[in-house]
């Protein structure tokens, strides 16, 4: 008889490792809390995907039908885990959905919870929500991925961009120290994007480091060479209301131009990722271990990067950190393999 | 103090090193000065930063560089640009406190009498006067316009006739104008046993010996009563 694994989250790490599963004759259960599958990128309608531009819609969409077509993967939609129960060395678990509960016993568990973008209302100094100019990364995508990029406040096309790093990351106050890694190139990204869609638009960068690591580095050249993107570090400590109907940041530049304010028409706010309540949900439901970042902690981040505390279950994707979409399907494959070694040698 | 030959005074390195260990000796040294990465958002919402060449990165920055050079180039004159706000305090993403270390500093010059400390407190002698000898601070007969020219073409208006104005405020004054409020000389004594044990007299002698034997005076006399 086939292994029954279970799989939480239908995000990137969730449908490849559910479709991986599947492949190698396992039966999966797919369990995913909204009413669609494919997770943040999908609820948020990211449009094109770093580095190369690849539209999200290929990507996720192509995730989603590969999980969809499957016939060894059960879906299970707006659905969540309501019991969890080890059972000698399998898992008894019980699966609500809308209108039905079901009880499965499983071999082994992948949990894909992934991760949730951090509210910048949190942060006061960035007037987001006061003003209606002030929108965060993921606002820009939707709005992007709509084909609908104007000003929230009138409708109009804005004339200059503001993009600030690191809200909500590296920052003691808001409680997250950690950096969330791939939102400096999210926002290299879609300052080219600007640029190559609205050439009269200038982008400016505000940022304490710029961390477009290994190979998105070259977007944060070209963003510079190519696109005209002006760099400018120094960290925005306060945006205000500005003369014409503008929001103005204000801050230090510390290599060039001393104390600056200047005028946005827009100012686009890169919030980082956050565990989300979910990972507490999974600490509650499958005793699992928080780490001291909130996200899911792994049994040993080098030698088990994909094991849980707990035997048989284990972790794919951004639940465990922040990361790069690419990397949540990389992760997703290589907890597959664990997941199912176990299955394997449980039954 | 040693001179050369401008006439600029010549302050030994063991000095300037002693203000370090001092500074770093203090109990809130260590929860002041923490990591920076010189991210600029203390100087992005510091007031005077705006005005003037101050910047709570540089005050931290300086202090983290450990060099005491660097550390006793700011005892003169920046220092005491800083308003005291703790926006930077409060937007520090490492939660350093720029301002905490300039109220550092700024103790150790008061503490031993530097002149900078000397030059910046003598405006505010008939300050320290009320306060330290009566209980009060800003009283209505100090406000005038040798001693706040800052306040405008006004402060001609706003300091003539001022027993008549006081009358006019809708509330219980002392109907008085040399002070702002009635303190008993009980309260008085035991303002003064605290400035006594926290060294607030200590610090007026050695800023300002002239006023502190004024302020001696009074205290003896309150005392004496």
């Amino acid at each position: 008889m086939a292994e029954n694994i279970l799989v939480v989250g239908g995000g990137p790490a969730g449908l490849h490792s559910a479709v991986t599963l599947a492949d190698i004759g396992a039966n999966v259960s797919l369990v995913e809390r909204d009413s669609f599958l494919g997770g943040n990128p999908k609820k948020f309608k990211y449009k094109f995907l770093f580095p190369d531009m690849q539209p999200a819609d290929d990507v996720i969409g192509e995730l989603i039908k590969r999980a969809e077509k499957n016939d060894g993967v059960k879906i299970y939609y707006s659905s969540n885990v309501s019991n969890f129960k080890e059972n000698e060395k399998k898992f008894d678990v019980t699966i609500k959905s809308p209108d039905a509960s079901e009880t499965k016993t499983f071999d082994s568990v992948i949990v894909a919870t992934g991760f949730e973008h951090f509210d910048p209302a949190r942060d006061a100094k960035y007037s987001y929500q006061l003003f209606d100019d002030v929108i965060d990364i993921k606002d820009l995508e939707r709005m992007m991925g709509e084909n609908n990029f104007v000003r929230p406040s009138n409708g109009q096309p804005p004339k200059n961009v503001a993009f600030i790093l690191c809200v909500g990351s590296r920052d003691r106050h808001v409680g997250n120290q950690y950096c969330s890694r791939v939102c400096c190139t999210v926002s290299v990204k879609q300052a080219i994007e600007l640029r190559e869609r609205f050439p009269d638009c200038d982008a400016y960068i505000f940022y304490m480091d710029i961390r477009t690591y290994g190979f998105f580095e070259d977007l944060y050249w070209k963003a510079m060479e190519e696109h005209d993107v002006q760099i400018v570090k120094g960290r925005i400590a306060e945006i205000t209301s500005g003369p014409n109907n503008t929001v103005i940041c204000k801050g230090e530049d510390t290599l060039l131009r001393g104390p600056f304010e200047i005028p946005f028409d827009m100012v686009v706010l890169a919030s980082g990722m956050e565990g989300g309540p979910q990972s507490s949900e999974m600490v509650d439901k499958l005793g699992l271990e928080l780490n001291e970042h909130g996200f899911l902690k792994p049994q040993n981040v080098t030698l088990a990067p994909f094991k849980s505390n707990r035997k048989g279950i284990f972790l794919a994707g951004a639940c465990t950190g922040p990361k790069a979409i690419s990397d949540s399907i990389v992760e997703g494959g290589a907890a597959a393999m664990d997941a199912y070694i176990y299955a394997v040698k449980n039954k | 103090m040693e001179y050369d030959e401008n006439g600029v005074s010549i302050v030994p390195s063991e000095f300037k090193k002693e203000i370090f260990e001092e500074a770093k000796k203090d109990f809130r040294y260590e929860e002041y000065v923490r990591g920076c990465l010189n991210c600029g958002v203390c100087s992005g919402g510091c007031p005077p930063h705006r005005f003037f060449d101050f910047s709570p990165r540089i005050v931290l920055q300086k202090m983290k560089s450990k060099d005491p050079e660097l550390i006793w180039a700011m005892m003169d004159e920046y220092v005491w640009a800083c308003f005291q706000c703790f926006t930077c305090a409060m937007i520090c993403p490492f939660l350093n406190s720029p301002g905490g270390i300039i109220a550092i500093l700024r103790e150790i010059a008061v503490r031993r009498g530097l002149e900078s400390a000397k030059k910046v407190l003598k405006p505010y002698s008939r300050v320290l006067l009320k306060l330290t000898a009566y209980g009060n601070q800003l009283s209505s007969d100090m406000i005038q316009p040798d001693f706040f020219p800052d306040w405008g073409p006004h402060i001609g208006y706003a300091s003539a006739d001022l027993a008549i104005k006081r009358k006019a405020i809708p509330m219980p004054t002392l109907q008085v104008t040399n002070l702002a409020w009635d303190v008993a000389p009980e309260a008085m004594k035991e303002l003064y046993d605290i400035f006594d044990e926290a060294g607030v007299f200590k610090i007026i002698e050695s800023v300002d010996p002239s006023l502190y034997e004024i302020i001696e005076d009074i205290v003896d006399d309150v005392r004496n009563s």
